[in-house]
């Protein structure tokens, strides 16, 4: 086995190894749980990196497993999958290094982190999926290995969140089962390819498509939290803060969204796609979601639940981006894929914070929290800016790649839909800001707890702080190599060039 | 021994220190924000604003390029940002003298914050060459203002900073829009090239109708004034001197720049721009000066002041050549009104200071603004009227949607929405993607007997 066909499998096995080992550690062995965590997610890390350079400079890493007759399991890295690999690896570094310090004094921390690292083994597994069969188990991985850290807590909120969420992902899984085993009766191939595979099939095939695509949508729009398959994820908030991380921004979501990129730009190809009639009726499903998403928001005074409801808006963004069907809004569409996550990740740490430290859940308690905790609060500024799309920070490059794309493409109604979003983003999250930083802070706090010399535990406040620099230097730096964008114009020239 | 030509070296060097110089003005004062440093300094307002002191004194008009900054902008000087800088120290100068900021480790410096925020944000805006860069700093600018307006505020300040607030979202979004038109126009967002580039789009009416409408909220033209008398009336005077110098004239600063005066005749921009410069006017005198308490006097001035230049605009839309005749005037007239307004501030806080005139803004917290007193009058008319299908509506309603939101019935019918999507939807859509399924294959079924 050469360097190219290990480096795939390697990357997956760098989480997958330390999190078997981590279940059988006992709950007071801290120090070793910690080492293997931090081995797991740095080895990922390097191991990333090699692959992303080489990728930049045309290297192919490829490894096939038979897996049944005709079908491998196929592991791939191209610049789309790198796109998600990174910013899931880079992600679970900081997720993990906040989720040490989350959980410092919990039960059951090594059935916690070994579900925490399978997570992440079947994220960066079905970012490099090579076909449909590959990303599919990866897939259904996902929804096993997470249900356990939503339902961590044991509350009675918390099953009933677990069991609806796997209600919802097992359905998805279904449809997504049903669409794979019917493509590969029409066509043989399962295989990821550039500019699609199914262009080529007889017109007589072409209503089955139609099918097949709604419910490819539909399975992958269930973690995607596209409505009407969404209920699972506001619901999902009652799990402790690193996973509302993981769910929003690293894995699950993100793994809906990079699924239906996957299957407009690799399955069935962007053009054959808006010659079938698919695209349109897609783009108006996001452009749905996305302002129903925010006016959701607006109600919510918990801090979680109106943060969960901006996800389902903003992981739209991404649908709407590949569905208008221009290099440009794709271009905006992935770059949000990372650009979310990194701005929503920022939120959910800094909400995370407030509950640990100062027992705060709801907004109408966040009045004058800025001034008790600063750096937190700062770095929930920067992200909520982010994602209301103020320059120059990560959420403008999205939006504005998004609105250039749409009158690019003569879709000007999508302008109309970001401004719309943009308005309720301003007008929930804005207020938010304005509790926190000008209303006056009360006598005393629901649960205060003190950590000495910073406002919180270190753990906690530095990972939220790291990735609220990152909104500022994706927006800022934006045309740097190796930046979110220019790796979505360098996987958009593949689909665009003629 | 042959002589040596320093000429280029001197360039080099030359380059590096405008380009540091340039990267300085609104570079320190976003350096200073930071609690950690501004707190160790006497006076760091003053010295934030050394480079832009510098800068005012080298003549030559000076620019760099910033491909590495967002989309890739610049920043430099010419004749017309001259004049606006100029009038930023001065201004900036003068609160940092009079504004208090806590000082000492422990205590809280928000404001201080607040202050270099806003003033890196006006600074950049100066100085950007293009559209983005401007917007970026504008951006900055706008919201950090609203937190120094309203920080250690009453209830009267937080109300203009709320009502402000939602104006400039607006704005932000017009201008947004305008910046995309721009962009989808031409490659170059660069002020040079762009707002000309913008004569022969396809877009030019939306664009010019965008900036227009944002800059016009920005600025707080009539109709869109209704901060300025709230913001003037409740603001402390070091704060209310900042009014007119920082949002309103980086406002009117923009809109020069963004729009493509005397390159464009566009007569009917042209002519509504003079059509509510005239009545801002009109209404600023008739309502405001004649009616208004003395501590609101500055800000109807300054709706004055706007309606005038609005005119201006609108006459350098109209014909291309009124601008290019007269349109060096306009930072002239922006800074005149700005050294007028500043002296009539201190003025009436010396007056109120010494008791010669009423203390205070007299209205109450929640005094309502004419939109909220037209909507509740024509509510009022209507159950006169009899017409009753809105009842117990309450124009207050319009700026307070938040409540109405929290507590009418559109929530409960949401969540009750919701709910049944969990419970149900997800098995009923199941079912009918399925049956769907079901039917498209036997349509290929019987397709294939044909």
């Amino acid at each position: 086995m050469s360097w190219d066909t290990a480096l795939p499998l390697l990357i997956v096995v760098s989480s997958l190894i330390p999190g078997l080992i981590i279940f059988f550690l006992a709950e007071k062995q801290v120090a070793a749980r910690i080492t293997l965590n931090m081995l797991g997610v740095l080895v990922k890390l390097a191991l990333a990196g090699v692959m992303l350079w080489g990728v930049f400079h045309g290297h192919h890493y490829e490894v096939r497993l038979p897996l049944l007759p005709g079908l491998d399991l196929v592991l791939r890295a191209d610049r789309l999958s790198m796109l998600f690999v990174t910013l899931s690896t880079g992600l679970w570094f900081v997720t993990t290094v906040y989720a040490i310090g989350y959980l410092e004094d919990s039960p059951h921390r090594s059935r916690f982190f070994g579900f925490f690292s399978l997570c992440v083994t079947a994220t960066v597994g079905l970012a490099l999926a090579g076909n449909l069969l590959t990303f599919l188990l990866f897939y259904e991985l996902l929804t096993l290995v997470t249900y356990p850290l939503i339902v961590h807590r044991g509350t009675e909120a918390a099953r009933l969140a677990g069991r609806n969420y796997l209600i919802y992902t097992v359905g998805g899984g279904a449809l997504l089962l049903l669409a794979t085993v019917w493509l590969y009766t029409l066509t043989g191939t399962l295989e990821f390819t550039a500019r699609g595979f199914l262009s080529g099939l007889d017109a007589v095939h072409h209503p089955a498509l139609v099918v097949i695509f709604v419910l490819l949508i539909a399975g992958l729009g269930v973690k995607a939290a596209l409505i009407p398959f969404h209920g699972w994820l506001p619901q999902a908030m009652v799990a402790p803060a690193p996973v509302s991380a993981l769910l929003h921004a690293v894995a699950v979501v993100k793994a809906g969204a990079f699924g239906i990129v996957r299957v407009i730009y690799d399955v069935y190809g962007v053009e054959f796609a808006a010659s079938l009639g698919v695209t349109l009726p897609l783009a108006i499903l996001a452009s749905v979601t996305i302002i129903y998403g925010s006016l959701r928001a607006l109600f919510q005074d918990d801090l979680k639940r109106r943060l969960a409801f901006s996800t389902i808006s903003q992981v739209s963004y991404i649908v709407l981006g590949v569905a208008v069907a221009g290099p440009m809004a794709t271009i905006g569409g992935l770059v949000h894929l990372v650009h979310q996550g990194v701005q929503k990740i920022t939120l959910f740490f800094c909400a995370g914070n407030l509950a640990e430290t100062l027992g705060i859940h709801k907004i109408s308690e966040m009045n004058g929290v800025g001034r008790r905790m600063p750096w937190t609060m700062a770095a929930f500024t920067v992200g909520a800016f982010g994602m209301i799309g103020a320059p120059p920070l990560a959420g403008f490059i999205s939006k504005w790649y998004l609105g250039l794309g749409a009158l690019d493409a003569d879709q000007s109604w999508v302008l109309i839909i970001l401004v719309g979003s943009s308005l309720l983003n301003a007008a929930y999250l804005l207020p938010i800001l304005y509790t926190a930083w000008f209303k006056a802070p009360p006598a005393s706090w629901p649960a205060e707890r003190f950590f000495g010399r910073y406002e919180t535990a270190w753990a906690l406040l530095a990972p939220p702080v790291v990735t609220a620099l990152l909104t500022l230097v994706l927006g800022l730096l934006a045309f740097a190599p190796f930046s979110p964008l220019e790796w979505a114009r360098l996987i958009t020239s593949r689909e665009f060039t003629p | 021994m042959g002589k040596i030509n320093y000429e280029p070296r001197i360039h080099a060097v030359n380059d590096i220190l405008s380009a540091f110089l340039l990267i300085s003005v609104p570079g320190l004062p976003l350096l200073l924000a930071f609690p950690a440093l501004h707190r160790r300094l006497p006076w760091p307002g003053l010295i934030a604003l050394l480079p832009a002191t510098i800068l005012l004194f080298i003549s030559a008009d000076i620019f760099i390029e910033l491909p590495w900054m967002l989309l890739g902008g610049g920043l430099g000087i010419d004749s017309v940002s001259r004049w606006w800088l100029a009038m930023a120290v001065v201004t900036w100068a003068a609160v940092a003298a009079f504004l208090h900021v806590p000082g000492g480790r422990g205590a809280c410096n928000r404001l201080a914050t607040l202050f270099l925020l806003t003033m890196a944000g006006q600074m950049g805006a100066i100085l950007a060459t293009d559209m983005v860069s401007f917007f970026t700093f504008m951006t900055l600018m706008g919201y950090a203002f609203i937190g120094l307006l309203v920080a250690d505020g009453d209830e009267r300040v937080r109300r203009a900073g709320r009502v402000y607030l939602v104006l400039l979202i607006f704005a932000d979004i017009a201008l947004l829009e305008a910046l995309l038109v721009a962009a989808a126009s031409t490659n170059d967002l660069g002020f040079a090239v762009a707002a000309g580039a913008m004569t022969l789009s396809p877009f030019s009416v939306l664009y010019l109708s965008m900036a227009i409408a944002g800059f016009a909220l920005k600025t707080g033209v009539w109709p869109l004034h209704v901060w300025l008398p709230l913001a003037y009336g409740s603001a402390r005077p070091p704060v209310a001197l900042l009014l007119w110098g920082v949002p309103v004239a980086t406002g009117l600063f923009g809109a020069v720049r963004w729009l493509p005066l005397g390159e464009i005749t566009a007569p009917i921009p042209g002519m509504l721009l003079q059509a509510v410069g005239a009545v801002g006017i009109l209404y600023a005198t008739l309502f405001g000066l004649m009616r208004a308490q003395w501590i609101q006097l500055p800000a109807y001035v300054a709706i004055i002041a706007t309606g005038m230049f609005a005119m201006g605009l609108g006459a350098g839309l109209r014909d291309p050549s009124v601008w290019n005749q007269y349109g060096d005037s306009a930072p002239v007239f922006v800074v005149l009104v700005g050294l007028g307004l500043a002296i009539m501030v201190v003025g009436l806080a010396w007056l109120e200071a010494s008791g010669r005139i009423p203390s205070g803004f007299r209205k109450t917290a929640g005094a309502a603004l004419w939109l909220e007193r037209w909507v509740a009058a024509v509510v009022r008319w209507g159950c006169w009227l009899g017409i009753s299908i809105l009842p117990g509506l309450r124009a207050l309603w319009l700026v307070k949607w938040g409540r109405l939101w929290k507590t009418s019935v559109w929530q409960r019918a949401f969540n009750a929405g919701e709910h049944f999507l969990q419970r149900w939807v997800f098995a009923i859509t199941l079912f009918l993607l399925l049956g769907m399924t079901f039917v498209v294959l036997l349509l290929l079924d019987a397709m294939s007997f044909l």
